[in-house]
């Protein structure tokens, strides 16, 4: 759940400024138009960013028209925007109530709980949504993403399709579908969906690590190399593509190579946590159980809840004949979400 | 000129190829007279006692073959082979080899008895391989022993070569020496295939504390490996006598406890158990409290013996009947789980091959039956020995000369499934090597065992060692990190697993602790029943130590276990374990206190079984329900409490009533029974008791209970 803490926020935004669109208003202002000034004056302090002003200016806009909706359901955008998530959703409910057939307020009101993980009460949000507007492009995406979050991919699937149905160049849609395919193992299909979503926009670097990695899993380690080499051409800087290259070298048994990508990496990051744990990975392969060691404690030190690191560690640990270490090492990987070391706990650890 | 480079270059090869063993000859040796003439005397001397001890090498060899149709398989077939005249050789022998180092029939003749006696000896090699260089056609059979030694040293190809070589020559061979030859090179062959992909394996020496100079071998553990019992030939030997044949102590068996992890310093059996003559480990039952012992006093073949741990000491070892004993050699002893059958090794004559592997289920009255042969998916027409069957019911355990073995004795593992064992399975390299690995045990994990090696590095003699299977090789695991969702402002890490893998462990769970009185904390001796519940028999009856109260009790996965504890005068206590066919090893440690039939003491009667959401008693209650028979029947004076609980499902008013109606269904039970109602109170607490927590699975399961308490006496 905790990438709901990190939303992309424009996003919200860009719904906000679609639907709610600004007024033209005339120089002999009524209480009406005043209304309308002001709400006017209070999306443009929305665009900047300026959300407390965008406050006081959707204030004076319900001021001189309490029944002005749109006012009230941008103020709760302004109030979402600086957390003050109870008087976003009392903005919004009011907004519903004067007008309940706007689907983008029921949307609105499902990001509100969006921003607060009521994932329950995001989904009816978005259902009601739905329901005045089926094929709402992005409401039948969030559902998408509501699925997938609970790992129901065909779900998912289905609504990103019907989202992609709505708004063909909907090129979150593909890449997100894509990735519910990868999540089914079905590495043909999000290949397929990651090449759409880059015909449509090809200056997304992450998607073409995306293609990368799901060539990566489908092990055609050539076109993965081959693709997270041109996500790095976009973008130098970009080292989850550097280090997943290095992964490809590593599962296509070319540890020299993996070694610079992962070494490459710790050069322009020397705390890379996940660097650290691949070197060690490469040092379980070569058998040098002491630098294997050395390698994971480097990448614990730097992410002290890195389980794979506490997992190869282990490995590296009951070579070297450091059995309450190696046990200690793969319990603690198991409780951050390691699996697989259970079953070696249950072999070696009964002691 | 040309002829004359031809004449020499001839000359000097054959001279090479054929002249460079050196006779105890005077040319050889000028100025040395009196030496050569000593080293000729001491030559002569070794000469006689090797060719006497040859004669009857051969003479046994032959003997063999006779008896056997197949030529001795292991070295240490030869052992008691001309032994003495070949040991007495030894010390002219080398005097002779001191003085001329490259006589080709010397170092021959030193090969051979060094390979008789003790070939893991590194000079064995040096020996037959400078023999071959100085002449190698000095001794016709000389590749064979040569080939051999390879073997024996794990240089595959040189062995097979060497074997191939010797099978090829014009060398008169009967057919068992040919047929042996075909399978030593079969060895090889197999050899090399296991040492290519070598099993993953810690291999430890068990210390000083177990290991000495002396021969240690033959080690029996308990299931939870807190005790180990094996044969040493020490000097400080009961009756501190040596054996005629080798030279060696009369074999004794030691014992060690694990204390905090360690091997605790081993200490001889007491004379109970140990006398003057040959009394060796031949196995350990399950739960650690029957002991097997080979004894060899030279009237027969030797035979096994039981003997029971009462209290710190075993019992006197008593001679066990005719169907397992016989005239010929017993040795070897594994006891299922339950204790009711007996997997021994015998060399009697109705056997497939020399020695057989061997079962006998115990009768009505407790004693074994007649012994059948396991079957020809085990036993060979070589030898087998060493059986050890696993606690878990179905994984036998063995050493044969035969199957696909590397040569001598390897150990080798098959599964009963659907009551036909599986083809046996060679246990790989390094646990198996070219030489006898025998004397194999397992942890009841299945993930640790104990075997006796000779390899280099011990504290001399054989050592006995521990092996830690670490399971197919674990691939490391890689960060990768994407960004799936597009919404999604950071990647999301995406753990890489490699493709999983499995490890084995026994489907096997041991419940050990202690039994004491409730009161004093006093350990106690007790039975202890363990019943199979869904057949409603009882399937083997343990004692707890009379001293220390501590017990263990294994129990294979697939069944539904009640566990009943029980001593006279005292309240039983019951568990219950429900083991799924798949549930994996794990250990129980499960200390009982038991109450005295007083009044006020309650126990919970955890192997009474009602329908779901019923008070219909399940058929599985029907052992509980007898004992509770037997303990009215035992103490005709009490008058107990039947008390039902439930938890916190439902309404208060409801399982009041259910709880009620299941108490008074087990005094109707009773009733039936011909107890006087009387006696007999029937009580439901519905969920006004809890003993654990209402919140979880587990907690319920607890408050859900039937007990009894009783209320006069």
């Amino acid at each position: 759940m905790k990438f709901y803490n990190i939303i992309i926020i424009l996003f919200l935004f860009s719904i906000k400024i679609k639907s709610q669109d600004t007024i033209k208003v005339n120089a002999n202002l009524s209480p009406a138009q005043l209304a309308e000034q002001d709400y006017n004056n209070g999306i443009e302090a929305l665009k900047r960013n300026d959300f407390e002003s965008a406050v006081n200016m959707f204030n004076n806009s319900l001021a001189s028209n309490p029944s002005f909706d749109k006012a009230l359901a941008n103020r709760a955008v302004a109030y979402t925007q600086l957390k003050n998530y109870n008087l976003a959703l009392l903005d919004i409910n009011r907004a519903i109530t004067l007008n309940t057939y706007n689907p983008e307020f029921y949307f609105n009101k499902s990001l509100i709980f969006f921003s607060q993980q009521l994932l329950d009460s995001q989904s009816v949000a978005l259902e009601n949504c739905l329901k005045i507007n089926p094929a709402h492009p992005e409401a039948c995406y969030y559902k998408g993403m509501l699925h997938y979050e609970f790992k129901e991919f065909d779900k998912a699937i289905e609504y990103y399709t019907k989202a992609i149905n709505s708004k063909p160049n909907y090129v979150y849609a593909y890449n997100d579908r894509g990735s519910a395919k990868r999540e089914k193992s079905d590495y043909t299909g999000a290949i397929a969906d990651y090449e759409k979503a880059l015909t449509i926009d090809n200056s997304l670097f992450f998607i073409l690590n995306n293609l990368g990695s799901a060539y990566r899993l489908n092990k055609n380690y050539s076109k993965a190399i081959e693709t997270y080499s041109k996500a790095l051409q976009k973008k130098p800087s970009y080292l989850i593509a550097l280090s997943n290259r290095g992964a490809a070298h590593f599962e296509n048994n070319n540890l020299k190579a993996a070694q610079e990508d992962f070494e490459a990496v710790l050069k322009q990051d020397p705390k890379n946590a996940y660097a650290y744990n691949n070197l060690a990975s490469i040092a379980i392969k070569n058998k040098d159980y002491k630098k294997a060691k050395e390698m994971a404690s480097r990448s614990i030190e730097f992410d002290p809840k890195n389980g794979p690191a506490f997992y190869n560690r282990g490995i590296a640990r009951q070579m070297l004949r450091e059995e309450e270490g190696c046990c200690s090492d793969w319990k603690k990987a198991l409780d951050l979400g390691v699996n697989d070391a259970k079953m070696f706990i249950n072999a070696t650890c009964l002691d | 000129m040309k002829n004359l480079f031809f004449t020499l270059t001839f000359s000097f090869f054959y001279a090479f190829l054929f002249s460079q063993s050196v006779e105890f000859e005077k040319d050889n040796f000028p100025g040395r007279k009196d030496e050569l003439k000593a080293a000729r005397k001491q030559l002569e001397i070794g000469i006689e006692f090797y060719s006497n001890g040859r004669q009857e090498f051969d003479e046994f060899k032959k003997t063999f073959i006779s008896e056997h149709r197949y030529c001795p398989v292991s070295h240490y077939d030869y052992q008691k082979a001309g032994h003495q005249n070949f040991r007495s050789a030894i010390s002219p022998l080398g005097e002779a080899q001191k003085f001329n180092p490259n006589n080709a029939r010397l170092n021959y003749m030193l090969g051979f008895i060094s390979f008789i006696t003790d070939p893991s000896m590194p000079q064995t090699l040096t020996y037959f391989e400078t023999a071959h260089k100085l002449n190698n056609q000095v001794e016709p059979d000389l590749l064979f022993w040569l080939g051999w030694t390879y073997h024996l040293n794990s240089k595959w190809d040189d062995a097979i070569k060497n074997y191939q070589l010797y099978l090829n020559s014009g060398n008169k061979k009967n057919p068992a020496e040919t047929e042996d030859i075909k399978k030593k090179i079969e060895e090889c062959n197999n050899g090399k295939k296991f040492s290519a992909t070598p099993e993953r394996v810690f291999v430890d020496n068990l210390g000083a504390n177990i290991n000495s100079s002396y021969p240690e071998y033959g080690p029996s553990i308990s299931t939870d490996e807190e005790m180990i019992i094996f044969t040493a030939r020490r000097d400080n030997s009961t009756g501190g006598k040596r054996e005629e044949n080798d030279g060696g102590f009369y074999e004794d068996l030691f014992v060690s406890n694990k204390q905090a992890g360690k091997w605790q310093p081993a200490k001889l059996l007491s004379k109970n158990v140990n006398t003057e003559f040959h009394d060796a480990a031949a196995g350990l039952s399950p739960d650690g409290s029957k002991l097997y012992v080979y004894r060899h006093s030279g009237r027969d073949g030797g035979d096994l013996y039981e003997t029971v741990l009462f209290g710190a000491d075993w019992e006197p070892p008593v001679h066990m009947n005719k169907n397992i004993n016989t005239k010929y050699h017993e040795s070897s002893v594994s006891l299922s789980f339950d204790g009711k059958r007996l997997y021994f090794v015998s060399d009697k004559e109705s056997g497939l091959g020399d020695r057989d592997i061997y079962y006998s289920d115990m009768d009505v009255k407790g004693e074994w039956g007649p012994a059948k042969s396991i079957g020809t998916i085990i036993n060979t027409k070589f030898s087998e020995e060493a059986v050890f069957m696993h606690p878990d019911g179905v994984t036998l355990y063995f050493s044969s000369k035969g199957h696909n073995s590397m040569g001598g004795y390897d150990i080798f593992k098959s599964t009963l499934v659907n009551g036909l064992w599986t083809t046996p399975v060679n246990l790989g390299y390094p646990i198996n090597g070219p030489d006898d690995d025998v004397f194999f045990v397992i942890s009841g994990s299945g993930n640790r065992a104990y075997f006796a090696s000779s390899k280099t590095g011990g504290y001399g003699e054989k050592d006995l060692y521990k092996i830690t299977f670490l399971g197919p090789e674990k691939m490391p695991l890689l960060n990768t990190q994407d960004q799936l969702m597009s919404m999604i402002a950071n990647p999301v890490s995406n753990l890489k697993t490699e493709n999983a893998v499995t490890i084995a462990s026994a489907k096997l769970t041991i419940l050990k602790g202690v039994v004491t009185d409730a009161k004093t904390s006093a350990p106690l001796e007790s039975s202890i029943d363990l019943i199979d519940n869904d057949l409603n028999i009882v399937l083997a009856t343990f004692k707890s130590n009379s001293t220390t109260g501590k017990y263990l009790v294994t129990l294979p996965s697939g069944k539904n276990y009640g566990i009943a504890v029980k001593r006279e005068g005292y309240l039983f206590h019951s568990e219950n374990f429900n083991l799924p066919d798949d549930m994996a090893y794990q250990e129980f440690t499960k200390n009982v206190a038991l109450k005295k039939v007083e009044v006020g003491n309650t126990i919970v009667l955890k192997n009474i079984f009602f329908d779901f959401d019923k008070y219909t008693l399940r058929p599985q209650s029907g052992n509980e329900l007898e004992r509770l028979s037997k303990l009215l029947n035992d103490n005709p004076t009490i008058k107990i409490e039947i008390g039902s609980h439930t938890d916190n499902r439902g309404s208060d008013e409801y399982n009041l009533k259910l709880s009620g109606n299941r108490s008074k269904t087990v005094v109707d039970y009773l009733i039936s029974k011909g107890f006087s109602a009387s006696r007999l109170v029937a009580k439901g607490y519905g969920e006004s008791k809890p003993i654990d927590s209402n919140d979880t699975e587990d907690g319920r399961q607890n408050n859900r209970r039937t007990e009894f308490k009783i209320l006069e006496k």
